[in-house]
């Protein structure tokens, strides 16, 4: 434990000083991120205006808030090592990694965790600048924000999983764009992204619950909105626990399947 | 017209290039299908809760869409991979190689690489028009194509122009190939009309990322929503473009061969 | 001896599917159907062993099978027959105890991290290779001290040169004090100075350390300069494995003497072999034992402008060997 204790701290270290010095394309892709959330913000603020203020439950302020919020969700728990993976496989660095005695997700979980701390220093004020030209409508009860706490890590963590499982997708072939489309287009659905959950279709719905994607950002973004119940959060965290479990049980698969292939083809 | 037969030849090794890939092929029907169900199932959404978005009908949405896909497949098949390897050729090194070539610099760097597949994109585009002018019910004269025809072709200068001028500033600034990731962002929001932005970022999809030119106008045209002042705006605004875009590269072209003799 | 062998393989193989595509549009579009692979056979059965503290150079042509052999051994590749231990282990099973022992560099791949200082790459090593602190500053200085690394320690691995990053690529692995090497093609892409500098550092390392050192080369100044024991290896077979000094005896006997002469086109087959006649450059094979007496010669009877004496290529060489075999 010391050992592992050790390799992070310094992970962070050495991942902070290399990530520092390209700050410029990270504030780049932070815009981009906010453009993102901006367009969807736009969209349903016109169609909440075009009904009189209000669209399923929700008024423009609310619209504000929610994509404030899903923004910071998703900057928190997204990752990029699909690219990474498809990268590392084609430029032959995958090899040394598989001969370290450390499993390279340890690397990746360190990388992963400095980046999002180094870009929170520029995505805080963002955040509050953005409240301050949209004015969104917050009704945050204080207990939703300590609930806050776990249900994101989890929601980190299972996100995490996720996208490294697939990335590992990578390990059998080079051709990952398709598959890694399909992933964005049904996380941008079931997520909650292209519209709060509460205004997709039923059958949407329904299925959303059964997916990992709604515990990754409509969850944690509508606790803290203050639209959910105690025991609707319960549930959400026991949902968040299962879907970790079978996340981290695929990934261990597909892993050792993956590493298998890979030392049988070689780079 | 030598140019003509220079690009005729670049296309016919770019397309035996991409046809020996046959998973391309695949895969890129797989992602413009993929996109255009996203977008599609998008548009249902919203108009599952209104009427109409920021004055557009659902029809004439689709029409938006259709003429988003139609310039993203335009720009993609030559414009962007081109300009994407200009840049990367500049920060490599390897670039002395195309600008000691004979032909015009402009003409070789814009059409060195082809992404046949991109094409794709356009035919999709143009399923969704004719989709939405059939809903539309839209009678279509001459002039009313006349002008779709030419805001396209103005918009898709301007959207070329806009490529130029950033591979242009690659010459000073190596890493100018991250600004890409800001392009992406505020194309796609050329997927709605331009009026439902704050005005901040109406003006950079304007003058900025030339979005609103490249999509927006075109499509106003085409659901006859059009105004005269706008028509000419897109035009004035595409001859600017190409000369501007022309005469900065040659000024970029000049002086990065003086600082590297 | 009855102490096991660090190496031990036995009838080890390796082979690839790879895909056939021919040329021309109708068999692109073909393949947009239907996909056919053929076998390749990388590496075919070859046995040896190594003792602890051996330095064994392993010598072919490219493509020939030395670097699969090197994967199997560090463990990137798992065999398609027969089988390897190394230090006991299976190495394909990639046990933890298994990797803290070996040492895989490869000479055009960096595993230094490009952006930060070279001591901070060390760094990262030292956590994941759970390095105890004072020994790995004891290896650190020493390494700093064989290598001439100190100053490039503090400076971020983009600002090196091909060769000094090399210098600290090797370095950053035998941090963790590995007791064997498996080095590929460890000084390709250098200068002449670096080569050497390398090369005495290895015989030093194994000489101080007693580690173990399978290094594969096409360059045979490599193999010469470090190298007792070589193993041969061509189109996937082991077609030597022995002494050096044996198999330069044994299979390449000749010497080629390069020569430039004033009057072009004199005809020089009576001193030797030709083998090549370009611009006025005559290549000659000559047996070795004759080599100082035609060099005599020609320079008496020949207006000679310049002259040069090789050991002939290593691919003549083995090409040589194949032919015995």
């Amino acid at each position: 434990m010391i050992g592992l204790f050790d390799i992070y701290t310094t992970l962070f270290r050495t991942d902070l000083a290399v990530q520092f010095q390209y700050r410029g394309a990270m504030v780049i892709w932070l815009i981009g991120r906010v453009i993102e959330a901006l367009v969807f913000l736009s969209v349903w603020t016109a169609v909440a205006e075009s009904q009189g203020g209000q669209a399923g439950g929700f008024s423009a302020g609310d619209f504000a808030a929610y994509y404030i919020i899903m923004m910071m969700m998703g900057h928190l728990t997204f990752t990029w090592f699909m690219y990474e993976f498809e990268f590392r496989v084609r430029s032959g660095s995958f090899s040394p990694l598989l001969l370290q005695p450390l499993h390279p997700i340890h690397r990746d979980i360190a990388m992963n965790i400095s980046y999002k701390l180094l870009t929170l220093v520029v995505m805080l004020p963002t955040m509050f600048l953005m409240v301050g030209l949209f004015d969104p409508t917050f009704n945050t009860p204080t207990w939703a924000v300590w609930a806050a706490v776990p249900v994101v890590l989890l929601a980190f963590l299972m996100r995490f999983f996720v996208e490294w499982g697939l990335a590992l997708v990578a390990l059998w072939t080079t051709r990952t764009e398709a598959a890694n489309q399909v992933y964005f287009a049904a996380l941008l659905f079931f997520s909650g992204q292209m519209a709060p959950l509460a205004l997709m279709p039923e059958w949407v719905q329904s299925l959303a619950a059964l997916l990992p994607f709604r515990w990754m950002l409509a969850f944690p973004t509508e606790l803290l909105l203050g639209r959910l119940k105690p025991d609707e959060v319960l549930q959400g965290l026991a949902a968040q626990v299962i879907w970790l479990g079978l996340a981290w049980g695929m990934m261990g698969l597909v892993w050792s399947r993956g590493v298998r292939r890979y030392s049988a083809v070689g780079s | 017209m030598s140019y003509l037969r220079l690009l005729w030849i670049f296309l016919r090794i770019g397309v035996m290039n991409e046809l020996a890939y046959r998973a391309n092929f695949w895969v890129q029907l797989l992602q413009s299908l993929v996109s255009m169900g996203v977008a599609l199932a998008g548009l249902a959404v919203i108009f599952s809760h209104t009427e109409e978005l920021g004055g557009w009908q659902p029809a004439e949405l689709v029409a938006l869409l259709g003429v988003f896909f139609l310039m993203s497949g335009l720009i993609g098949v030559l414009v962007q991979p081109s300009m994407q390897r200009f840049m990367e050729d500049v920060r490599q090194g390897t670039l002395d190689f195309t600008l000691t070539k004979p032909e015009d610099s402009q003409v070789l760097v814009s059409v060195s690489e082809v992404r046949v597949w991109k094409f794709l994109d356009v035919v999709q585009g143009a399923v969704l028009i004719g989709w939405a002018l059939a809903e539309i019910g839209l009678q279509t004269s001459f002039m009313h194509t006349a002008t779709f025809a030419i805001t396209l072709v103005a918009g898709a200068a301007i959207v070329y122009s806009f490529w130029l001028v950033l591979a242009t500033f690659s010459f000073w600034f190596i890493k100018a190939e991250n600004i890409l990731v800001i392009f992406q962002a505020v194309y796609s929001a050329g997927k709605y009309p331009v009026a439902i932005y704050p005005r901040w970022l109406k003006m950079a999809m304007t003058f900025l990322v030339p979005v609103a030119f490249a999509v927006t106008v075109p499509s106003e045209a085409l659901v006859g929503r059009l105004s005269t002042e706008v028509f000419w705006g897109a035009l004035v605004m595409a001859v600017v473009m190409v000369v501007g875009a022309r005469v900065f590269w040659l000024w970029g072209v000049r002086h990065y061969s003086g600082a590297s003799a | 001896m009855s102490e096991p062998p660090t190496i031990d393989v036995r009838d080890l193989s390796k082979t690839y599917e790879v895909p056939v595509r021919e040329g021309g549009l109708a068999a692109a579009l073909k393949s947009l159907v239907h996909r056919q692979t053929r076998q390749v056979e990388a590496v075919k059965e070859i046995n040896f062993e190594v003792a602890p503290g051996e330095i064994v150079g392993f010598l072919g042509p490219n493509g020939a099978g030395k670097t699969t052999t090197l994967k199997m051994l560090s463990g990137l590749l798992y065999p398609s027959g027969g089988q390897c231990r190394v230090l006991g282990f299976e190495p394909f099973k990639r046990q933890r105890d298994y990797l803290r022992q070996i040492t895989l560099v490869m000479g055009n791949r960096n595993q230094l991290i490009w952006d930060i200082p070279v001591l901070d790459s060390f760094e990262r090593n030292r956590a994941i290779y759970r390095i105890e602190r004072t020994a790995y500053q004891r290896t650190v200085d020493e390494l700093t001290e064989l290598l001439d690394l100190a100053p490039f320690l503090d400076k971020p691995v983009r600002n090196l040169s091909l060769g000094e990053r090399m210098k600290c690529e090797v370095a950053a692995a035998l941090l963790h004090k590995p007791q064997i090497l498996f080095l590929d093609e460890p000084t390709i892409g250098l200068d002449v100075t670096m080569q050497r500098r390398i090369r005495s550092f290895l015989a030093e390392y194994n000489q101080r350390y007693g580690a173990t050192v399978l290094l594969t080369s096409h360059y045979m100044a490599d193999v010469e300069a470090l190298c007792k024991r070589v193993v041969v290896i061509h189109h996937g077979q082991l077609l030597f494995d022995g002494q050096l000094s044996e198999l330069v005896q044994r299979f390449s006997p000749h010497k080629t003497i390069v020569v430039e002469l004033e009057n072009e086109g004199s005809d020089l087959s009576v001193y030797g072999e030709v083998i090549d006649g370009v611009d006025g450059r005559v290549s000659l094979r000559v047996p070795k034992a004759e080599t100082a007496q035609v060099t005599g010669r020609l320079l008496s009877e020949q207006a000679v402008l310049d002259l040069t004496v090789e050991d002939p290529p290593i691919e003549d060489v083995i090409e040589q060997v194949f032919a015995g075999v």
